[in-house]
């Protein structure tokens, strides 16, 4: 019975003191993708690019 | 009529035209082809090519009439993959530069002075990251 009301006085110590506080931050949080969507793009093109040369060596002489 | 008086006439009614008219494939590939090997003629990092020494007048046209054709393909390239004809151009000028240009041969990169390409790859632009 002792314990007990030791361990329920002490939760709320538990809680002011030892809780790791999470605080929004002031800012919105942007995430950049357009870095990831670009190189996506440049990688197609550049496998369109692979194709074109290689279907039309007429153009592309050497 | 002989073959030279032939040729003479087709370029004189594309330059009173504006049309290039297009002579077979493989002369038209082959004046390119040793202007190019001559250091006259040259890719360039825009997709196109480009001339860098003195060239006749034939050769001249081929260069053009080549590049209006390319044109045409990077307009189809870009039309499928949503972005402007320049870019599509760009990704190619990235693969002829990194793969296609051979030492001893000319290429440029923007409105900078023709280079010849040595032993080593060319330094590409920052924007042919993956091109390979």
């Amino acid at each position: 019975m002792k314990t007990k009301r030791i361990l329920i006085a002490g939760l709320p110590a538990l809680a002011l003191g030892g809780c790791i506080q999470v605080k929004a931050p002031d800012k919105p949080i942007e995430i950049n993708l357009n870095v990831k969507v670009q190189q996506e793009v440049v990688v197609k093109l550049q496998r369109d690019a692979q194709t074109l040369i290689q279907n039309n060596p007429e153009l592309f002489p050497q | 009529m002989t073959r030279k008086m032939m040729i003479a006439a087709g370029a004189a009614v594309a330059l009173a035209t504006g049309l290039f008219l297009v002579s077979p494939a493989g002369a038209q590939s082959a004046g390119v082809a040793a202007a190019i090997a001559a250091g006259q003629v040259g890719e360039q990092a825009d997709g196109y090519l480009g001339i860098a020494g003195s060239v006749g007048a034939d050769v001249r046209a081929e260069v053009e009439a080549i590049n209006i054709k390319r044109r045409a393909a990077y307009t189809d390239m870009a039309t499928k993959r949503g972005v402007t004809v320049q870019d599509a151009a760009a990704a190619i000028g990235c693969q002829t530069l990194g793969n296609r240009v051979k030492p001893g041969q000319v290429y440029r990169i923007g409105a900078g002075a023709w280079q010849t390409k040595g032993a080593g790859p060319i330094a590409l632009p920052s924007y042919c990251a993956t091109a390979g």
